[in-house]
């Protein structure tokens, strides 16, 4: 997808990417084991020394962490993850279960996890992990049980309006398992606005697995109209990594969402506007800023660097061994000569002899020496005199002077009869040598044809130039555009060819299958019995077809863009407008692409790193994720955003059931993990206010700790009379049922 | 067998600690045995609490007169005013109507209590938010930007030709993968 960025060429490119400081990386954080919880039976004893009926144990049920602790403390004592893994070890025959982060000290326990909550959802549907986790807040907190029973009050969030059988469930467990002497719900955000001293306001609640807003009308909360979205944290966590799994398909880091969760904390943030800062976010200028990069865990590939000595030791070795190779070379050439320049004084001894001898003698002596007559003694003290002088202008390095001397071709026009035998054969060799002799001429003849026409084109389309430079750049650029076509094409053809289903696939097989196939079909529709295939030259244009993957076609692409280079050269040099921007790599050059700043971010990518392949690049996600809460179609959620609820309650419901609304716009509070990202307030604040009368008194304001303060609520609560008024006791369970409830301010309704 | 490895006993030795299956727990009851098919998801328990409520519905509502509570324990076709016939239709409905008047009386109260009589009560199911009445924002499937184009082929929508050549050269299924995340993927039932 992104285009090759090895060699960056424009100016732009080079100059920024000197300018660019080296990047910050941010490493992947994700949830671990860290150490083993020592139980803490202190706060135990301090329980049950303290005044019995004025103590609880406060569990704030949430699905992102079950936090646990005393009423009479300041925070939780325990902070643990609702999931649960237990599995049968063959080897020991020994069944281990393990409860919170202890679940990832182990590969074979992380592989057996199992969440209490429904996915995405504050409701319990595995009740035999929940019994567990109770079972490790108890153990962790002291409980001696001696009496068999977890003797103290217990006091538990529970979701909004949560389902009658699953708070059914929970009541049996609580008192048939662990004979608790009393318990009370209450709900998480209720819990936390009490404890910021909320009277009258909306809640708004974001957590992990969902968002409430609740109008609280002194104190009490109007369940009625509370209204419910269903994104939460864990809904944002799940986007991203969808998100990041479709940006990089083929990451080799491992990616899930306990890390997504910690991206979301470290990099996300609400924009102000977001469609304002959304449209130049991608923007060159402050790319850097904006485009968080978190390195995964890597294994540099090793290259062998060889050292400059190295080097010059191998260098100097090949040197050597060429010296070599060359000195002995000499030496077979000089050997060589020196034979042949014995042979040459022998045969021109054997001339002299022959002289001066008589006519039988001669024929004795060439007899002798394989030789047919004086002219083939000639001839062969001739050959050998010229590669002598061959060899020697060779060795002293001179040029090496064919000497073309015309052939004799006297014989050629002597009438046959006039001639004996060996003049016959002389004739015929001359008639071969000379038919040779004007083919070489000929070719060379045409070769320097070729020479002028080329510098006659030249010429002529300098003139054309000289005289219509408009029309012959015209003629320049439509040819560059043709050839960019093609390519486009190429690629194209190349890509519809990785599809099985598309047509240009399809069409291959045909004519694959045609080929293989001994009677085609096309022949038998014509009728013809020959199918003159390759008749036409373009006949076999199908093979190259039909020849996919790698080195295919690779000769003409590389033609293809020498071309283009050329003619892109002429442009640059004659055409006044077509600047460096306008070729085409400087087009496709990766400064210019959009998808490689949301891919790889301001600086150039190398495919060949390790360490940039396993980058996650975050930019546009870090607004994009958390707004969804505000635009639920961007996830394709169906529902409003929370500015609309909120618009909706406080403009349409609460009017029209008859409760003045003012005092609600007066105290607008924030509550769960979830509204920790940055500017969420002022979101909702402006979003508002848009919605609502000019000057009406709007305020918003966040939880002291927005995690923490709902157990806190519970906590201070659990001490005072409106819970002991809102307990239902083992007695009243045993006597009414599980679905028994009291109602108070701050929990459900029964339904 | 493998050679003892101190690093595999340490991390056995720490996994035994961890563990709490070998604990006591004093404080559970030993007598406890939950109900083995106690665990249900969301669709199923309120699937069940609608089965539920349907089968109390008609023994409560099916008159259509404004007297729900002295009627409805006579479900008889014959229309006098005889509910004390036998002895035996006398006992089943008497434990329905028992236990339908009680929730249906808390109903009432809570009608009453929190002065919106009109309001229903807040169910998981009715407190969800409604669909959004505002006109949704095209965003870029691939980028998140601003998305002005609609690609009629994988319906994907694009923010300029760069991202629409992305698209072009998806592979297959992934143009689908893009849909899901937006929620406009097309479900094959």
């Amino acid at each position: 997808m992104a285009p090759s960025a090895t060699e960056p060429t424009s100016t732009q490119a080079t100059e920024s990417q000197n300018t660019l400081p080296p990047p910050h990386l941010y490493l992947p954080r994700e949830t671990h084991f860290e150490k083993y919880l020592e139980s803490q039976p202190d706060g135990y004893r301090k329980a049950v020394s303290q005044l019995s009926g004025n103590t609880a144990i406060v569990i704030d049920n949430g699905s992102s962490t079950t936090r646990a602790g005393w009423s009479f403390e300041e925070s939780p004592r325990l902070n643990i993850a609702p999931i649960f893994s237990r599995y049968r070890d063959r080897k020991l025959g020994k069944t281990y279960s393990f409860v919170g982060a202890d679940v990832y000290s182990d590969t074979n326990a992380r592989g057996h996890m199992r969440n209490a909550f429904e996915a995405a959802s504050g409701i319990v549907s595995n009740w035999d992990v929940m019994e567990s986790i109770l079972d490790y807040v108890f153990l962790k907190l002291g409980i001696d049980g001696a009496n068999g029973s977890v003797d103290m009050p217990i006091v538990m969030t529970e979701a909004v309006a949560n389902l009658p059988y699953s708070r059914k469930s929970m009541t049996e467990i609580i008192f048939e398992c662990y004979s608790a002497p009393s318990l009370a719900y209450g709900i998480d955000s209720l819990f936390s606005y009490d404890y910021n001293n909320g009277k009258t306001g909306l809640v708004v609640s974001s957590s992990h697995s969902s968002t409430h807003l609740i109008p609280v009308l002194n104190s009490k909360a109007i369940l009625s109209q509370a209204t419910r979205l269903n994104w939460g944290g864990s809904q944002s966590a799940e986007y991203l990594l969808k998100l990041i799994r479709l940006k990089y398909p083929t990451f080799p880091g491992k990616l899930n969402s306990s890390q997504m969760e910690y991206a979301l904390q470290d990099h996300c943030y609400l924009s102000k506007d977001y469609d304002l800062e959304l449209s130049t976010y991608l923007d060159w200028t402050g790319l850097e800023d904006r485009d968080h990069i978190i390195q995964y865990p890597y294994t540099e590939e090793v290259v062998v660097q060889k050292s400059e000595e190295e080097l010059a030791r191998i260098a100097e070795k090949r040197k050597e061994s060429g010296r070599r190779l060359q000195e002995q070379a000499a030496k077979a050439r000089l050997e060589k000569l020196i034979r042949k320049e014995q042979e040459l004084d022998y045969y021109r001894d054997l001339q002299r002899k022959i002289a001066n001898e008589s006519k039988k003698e001669v024929k004795r002596l060439l007899d002798s020496e394989d030789m047919k007559d004086e002219a083939a003694l000639e001839r062969t003290i001739k050959e050998l005199d010229k590669s002598i002088r061959k060899a020697r202008t060779k060795d002293v390095g001179g040029e090496v002077e064919e000497e073309v001397e015309e052939p004799d071709f006297s014989l050629l026009e002597v009438p046959d009869d006039q001639l004996d035998e060996a003049g016959l054969k002389q004739k015929r060799h001359q008639r071969l040598m000379k038919s040779n002799h004007e083919a070489r001429a000929r070719a060379k003849a045409e070769k320097e044809r070729e020479k002028a026409r080329v510098a006659e084109e030249k010429r002529i389309d300098e003139e054309k130039r000289e005289n219509d430079l408009e029309g012959w750049l015209q003629e320049r650029r439509n040819a560059r555009a043709e050839l960019v076509q093609k390519m486009k094409d190429r690629e194209r053809l190349k890509a519809d060819l990785g599809n099985r289903k598309s047509l240009a696939s399809q069409i291959r097989m045909k004519s694959i299958a045609n080929l293989a196939s001994d009677t085609p079909t096309k022949k038998r529709r014509r009728g013809g019995d020959d199918d003159n295939f390759g008749a036409n030259d373009d006949d076999w244009g199908v093979y190259r077809q039909i020849a996919v993957g790698e080195g295919s076609d690779d000769d003409e692409e590389e033609d293809f863009s020498a071309n283009l280079k050329a003619l892109e050269a002429d442009l640059l040099k004659y055409d006044p407008e077509f600047t460096d921007q306008h070729t085409l790599d400087a087009q496709t050059d990766w400064t210019k692409s959009l998808v490689h700043a949301f891919l790889r971010g301001p600086r150039p990518f190398d495919h060949t790193s390790q360490q940039e392949a396993h980058q996650i690049h975050l930019n546009v996600e870090r607004i994009r994720v958390p707004e969804v809460i505000f635009q639920p179609s961007i996830a394709g959620l169906d529902q409003a955003g929370i500015v609309e609820i909120a618009a909706d309650i406080l403009t349409q419901r609460l009017p029209g059931s008859g409760v003045p609304h003012e005092a609600f716009l007066q105290d607008i509070f924030l509550t769960g993990g979830n509204v920790l990202f940055q500017n969420f307030d002022e979101r909702l604040r402006e979003g508002l206010r848009a919605c609502l009368p000019a000057g009406a008194p709007l305020v918003t304001r966040r939880a002291k700790d927005p995690v923490l303060d709902a157990w806190k609520g519970a906590a201070r609560w659990a001490g005072g009379s409106a819970w002991r008024s809102a307990a239902v006791s083992r007695e009243e369970y045993l006597e009414k049922g599980g679905e028994y409830l009291k109602e108070h301010d701050l929990g459900n309704a029964y339904s | 067998m493998a050679p003892p490895n101190p690093d595999a006993e340490a991390h056995q030795q720490l996994i035994d600690k961890l563990d709490i299956h070998a604990l006591r727990k004093p404080f559970r009851n030993p007598h406890w045995r939950p109900n083995q098919r106690r665990n249900k998801n969301i669709k199923a328990i309120i699937g069940d609490a609608v089965r539920k409520e349907a089968s109390l519905m008609p023994t409560q509502d099916n008159s259509g007169a404004a007297t729900p509570l002295v009627d409805d324990s006579i479900v008889s076709t014959d229309g006098d005013n005889t509910p004390l016939s036998t002895a035996d239709s006398v006992m089943q409905p008497n434990l329905a109507q028992a236990s339908r008047n009680l929730s249906k009386l808390v109903l009432e109260k809570n009608l009453r209590s929190n002065g919106m009589s009109m309001a229903p009560n807040a169910t998981y199911t009715n407190i969800e938010s409604a669909p959004s009445l505002a006109h949704p924002r095209h965003y870029c499937d691939i980028t998140g930007l601003p998305a002005p184009y609609t690609d009629p082929k994988t319906r994907l929508r694009y923010h300029n030709k760069e991202i629409f050549g992305v698209i072009r050269t998806l592979g297959q299924g992934v143009a689908e993968q893009y849909l899901e995340a937006r929620g406009a993927h097309t479900v094959l039932k």
